[in-house]
């Protein structure tokens, strides 16, 4: 007995890598499943059942849960989330570029001291920045993927924000570093351009018609919740009916 | 698999795992995180629905049926499958016969 409650605390606790919606949904059935499946007089869930768990329940976390029949909304969710990568890999060659230039900078051959006493202070900026811009990406990949009305006119207002920086990662000057720099430089506004036409094309996805539905109108949350109360009160009478089988 | 394994009647999750395996001949065995995860995208994709519900040993058992559309697609992939399989057979066939 105490082996079985060992094994079910086991389990409870790898269930907390998934998201507490899922959880709450389907724990206990998941639970029951993984009890059903376990050997006699085991304490602790097995390795690989391990691995499994958490695995499927950082997808779950990770993955966009637009349905199928969203497909706009749902290729502008995945185009986020390549957005986020995008932003990721500028934060790499951007900090690449810095340390680059700063370097040189610290043999005085250009900036002088000045720059490379600010080092630590660059760099910590421009992380902060670039994690910025990628939660961004995942945040509003998120939200769009709930069809939150909100979050369609949040993308729309950084894609426009963005927009307005264009011309400025163009025309930051070429770093002092020589070519090694000047490829990495070029890198990042490639990569800027490329974020930038990710994010419209996700934009303009969200904007098509075929869109409109999954955006929930205002007041359907009402309509959401009274379906979910209905449905718990159905469960509740159906608990109460069905006889307890072994 | 798994719309395979709802093909004659609704399953439990733990009814899914122990079916899948049969139909498999003891290769596929389903784990839980990931049995749950393909019946969540299956539930989103609207290829299966609940069923219905039960409490046994005091805990939730949802029951999983599949949906017309589940039925559609696994009807679909099924005929792609034999329409594959009698290919290979055909040509299996006539480079055995071409050896003889």
């Amino acid at each position: 007995m105490t082996d079985q409650a060992d094994l079910e605390r086991g389990y409870r606790r790898l269930l907390a890598s998934y998201p507490p919606e899922f959880r709450r949904e389907n724990g206990q059935e998941i639970l029951a499943v993984l009890m059903a499946g376990a050997r006699d007089g085991q304490r602790r869930p097995g390795l690989a059942e391990s691995a499994d768990l958490i695995r499927s329940g950082l997808w779950m976390r990770l993955r966009p849960s637009v349905p199928r029949s969203a497909r706009t909304v749902r290729a502008a969710v995945r185009l986020m989330y390549a957005g986020a990568a995008v932003s990721a890999a500028g934060l790499i060659i951007g900090l690449a570029l810095i340390i680059l230039d700063i370097q040189v900078a610290a043999r005085g051959q250009f900036l002088g001291h000045s720059l490379a006493a600010y080092k630590q202070l660059v760099i910590t900026v421009w992380i902060v920045f670039c994690l910025v811009g990628v939660s961004l990406w995942l945040w509003m990949a998120r939200a769009n993927g709930q069809g939150r009305t909100w979050a369609r006119i949040v993308s729309t207002v950084l894609f426009v924000l963005t927009t307005l920086e264009l011309g400025g990662a163009f025309t930051r000057p070429v770093s002092h570093a020589g070519s090694g720099a000047v490829v990495l430089y070029y890198g990042d506004a490639v990569l800027f351009a490329a974020g930038w036409l990710v994010g419209g094309a996700a934009v303009w996805l969200l904007w098509r018609p075929a869109s409109d539905a999954f955006f929930k109108p205002p007041g359907s949350a009402q309509v959401l919740h009274e379906f979910h109360m209905a449905e718990l009160d159905r469960l509740r009478s159906s608990r109460a009916r069905s006889p307890r089988r072994v | 698999m798994i719309l395979t394994a709802l093909a004659n009647g609704s399953q439990h999750g733990y009814g899914i795992i122990i079916d899948v395996r049969e139909i498999s001949g003891g290769r596929v065995r389903l784990r839980a995180g990931t049995l749950y995860s393909a019946l969540d995208r299956l539930r989103a994709d609207e290829l299966i629905a609940v069923d219905r519900e039960e409490v046994v040993d005091g805990r939730l058992r949802r029951y999983y049926r599949l949906t017309p559309a589940g039925t559609k697609r696994l009807a679909d992939e099924a005929a792609r499958l034999q329409a594959a399989a009698t290919a290979a057979l055909t040509r299996l066939n006539l480079a055995g016969g071409m050896a003889t």
